[in-house]
């Protein structure tokens, strides 16, 4: 009896485990499908599920013309650059926040969290002014700087998490034998944090990549991101959509690896370190 | 030598002064960077922003201000309809998406927590659809969608359920749950993530020792898990409140902000106004409306749940 009941408990959780998932990861297949239909299935009643694939959307977007394939570049320059840019700006705070008792430090964790809570939509008119008044508008370069303002606070606060699991006693040895401050941080922390490092650039790289209100502003034509040059699909008549869903599953598979890679940190990392999974 | 947390019993005590305040000032030479950095691109915009406010701007009769008027634009933006309700429809979205989305995933999260076969393998992949860009779910609900033969409309009628004429985005009447139900489907299964791993640190034997004392898994999820993880949960709704208030890529794909205004959001209706109308006046007003609301909100919360941590 008992033993029955059992078995009904799991088979409610994994009915209920299925029907989420169905929920959930059915309108991703269900998407990325469309890439590689054949175009008169792509809006036909009853849907059709079955079909000859086709790579003739990857085709034309990524290959010949290739309209897309620069813009996959564009995305990944700014969201590259973005990450390899705050590096040398976070990591310092990031290790002086952890290991210092500063007048103030509490308030700059909020300030950096308050950042990125922040709207981006309501920096975009100043944005939009004084980065074409500068004449940089259209360029990588306005972009990945930017782009700071989400990776620097994310990165200060998930690597402080890191450097905070690094034992102060190692450093403090080095200290005692003489060595100064930089060379510390150079010798003993940075390559102990190193993994941390590496799992902080993967996040801010895909919270970089994600970003669509900077590039609809501050790009043209030509510096276009992947996902601002799929938009521009939709302007066309008849949005061809076989090449919406080839360049959009082009703009979702990075993001999606990163994050099945870095399994283990996911909800450290969603929580900007906060919780250690 | 008290900003210094390492050392129980420093080396350096007798250096000479200069030194001294060399090391006092080490900590914030680290921080200074990226302090400036931000500064450069955050602070010092708004403030230009401001300034703006202040003045008649439209890029599409010349380039530069044609005059100061005052507190004029902010007037102009309070008493306009579609500003007002712009900010009510950014409240009732982002009241019930984080009332919803915590709630759900609240709920799977707790089933998360069952050690079964197979449930790491699906707690891998139920992130994924945060890890998509938000400008492309709504690429991917606008498939959804569509009135001529997308599946969620196919779905309903199957079901039975009634659809609107003009598809379930052209109604003043559904357009707003449509893009508040794709934004659920993003955003619950980070909640259900997040609170699974809180839930894990949730000690075992506790809930055991309350199952044993014959409490119900209402009275442990009540009593016992939720205090626990009372910290994670308050960061978990911060997040999506303030996430969900600053919606703009989905209404951008979806509807942009129609029908009529049904479904304008505070970021959408700024980027209409600034980059659609080039009001640059009004929308640097817009923005310091919307500045002064996210500040008091964050204030709120800085000052009610931020108060004890650490």
């Amino acid at each position: 009896m008992r033993r029955k009941k059992l078995l009904l408990r799991t088979g409610l959780i994994y009915a209920g485990l299925i029907l989420v998932l169905l929920v959930f990861i059915g309108p991703i297949l269900w998407f990325a499908l469309l890439a590689i239909r054949p175009s008169e299935t792509v809006f036909a009643i009853p849907p059709v599920i079955f079909f000859t694939p086709s790579p003739a959307a990857f085709q034309s977007t990524f290959v010949d013309p290739g309209a897309n394939r620069h813009q996959l570049v564009n995305s990944l320059i700014v969201a590259g650059g973005a990450v390899l840019l705050n590096l040398p700006f976070s990591f310092p705070a990031a290790y002086a926040l952890s290991r210092f008792r500063m007048r103030g430090g509490k308030n700059m964790m909020l300030w950096y969290l308050g950042l990125l809570m922040a709207p981006p939509v309501a920096f975009l008119i100043p944005y939009f002014v004084l980065v074409s008044r500068i004449g940089l508008r259209g360029t990588y370069l306005a972009m990945i700087l930017i782009m700071q303002t989400i990776t620097i606070p994310f990165s200060v606060w998930l690597m402080k998490s890191f450097i905070d699991e690094v034992p102060v006693e190692l450093e403090e040895a080095a200290r005692v034998d003489g060595a100064k401050w930089p060379r510390v941080i150079a010798r003993i922390t940075l390559p102990l944090v190193r993994p941390g490092m590496i799992v902080t650039s993967m996040f801010a790289f895909v919270f970089s990549w994600n970003n669509a209100a900077f590039p609809l502003v501050l790009s043209n034509q030509r510096t276009a991101t992947l996902p601002i040059g799929t938009l521009g699909y939709f302007a066309t008549a008849g949005a061809t959509w076989t090449f919406i869903g080839a360049a959009a599953t082009a703009a979702m598979l990075p993001p999606m690896i990163i994050f099945l890679v870095l399994d283990r940190y996911v909800a450290r990392g969603l929580t900007f370190g906060s919780l250690k999974g | 030598m008290s900003n210094n947390v390492i050392g129980r019993a420093p080396a350096f005590s007798l250096a000479p002064s200069r030194a001294r305040r060399r090391r006092r000032l080490f900590p914030y030479l680290l921080i200074a960077p990226s302090v400036v950095l931000l500064v450069a691109v955050t602070i010092f915009p708004l403030f230009f922003a401001l300034k703006s406010s202040f003045y008649f701007w439209n890029l599409q009769m010349g380039p530069k201000p044609l005059g100061f008027i005052g507190f004029g634009n902010y007037r102009m933006a309070l008493t306009s309809a579609v500003f007002m309700a712009s900010v009510v429809n950014t409240l009732v979205l982002t009241v019930s998406g984080t009332v919803l989305e915590v709630f759900f995933g609240l709920m799977i999260a707790l089933l998360l927590c069952h050690a079964l076969p197979g449930m790491s393998v699906a707690r891998a992949l139920l992130i994924m659809p945060t890890t998509i860009a938000p400008i492309v779910v709504g690429f991917l609900f606008r498939y959804m969608y569509d009135p001529t033969g997308g599946l969620i409309p196919w779905l309903l009628a199957k079901a039975g359920v009634p659809i609107p004429r003009t598809g379930l985005l052209g109604s003043g009447l559904t357009a707003l749950p449509s893009i508040l139900f794709a934004d659920m489907w993003q955003w619950t299964p980070f909640c259900a993530i997040v609170l699974y791993a809180a839930l894990l640190s949730v000690p075992p034997h506790v809930i055991e020792a309350a199952r044993l004392d014959g409490a119900s898994a209402w009275t442990i999820l009540r009593r016992i898990r939720l205090p626990l993880i009372r910290k994670t949960l308050s960061f978990v709704v911060m997040l999506r409140f303030m996430q969900l208030f600053n919606t703009f890529d989905l209404v951008l794909v979806l509807t942009r902000g129609g029908p009529g205004s049904s479904t304008r959001t505070l970021g959408y209706t700024l980027y209409q106004q600034g980059l659609v109308d080039f009001n640059i006046g009004l929308a640097s007003a817009m923005t310091w409306i919307i500045v002064i609301m996210v500040n008091a909100l964050i204030g709120l919360y800085v000052v009610f749940v931020f108060r004890d941590w650490e």
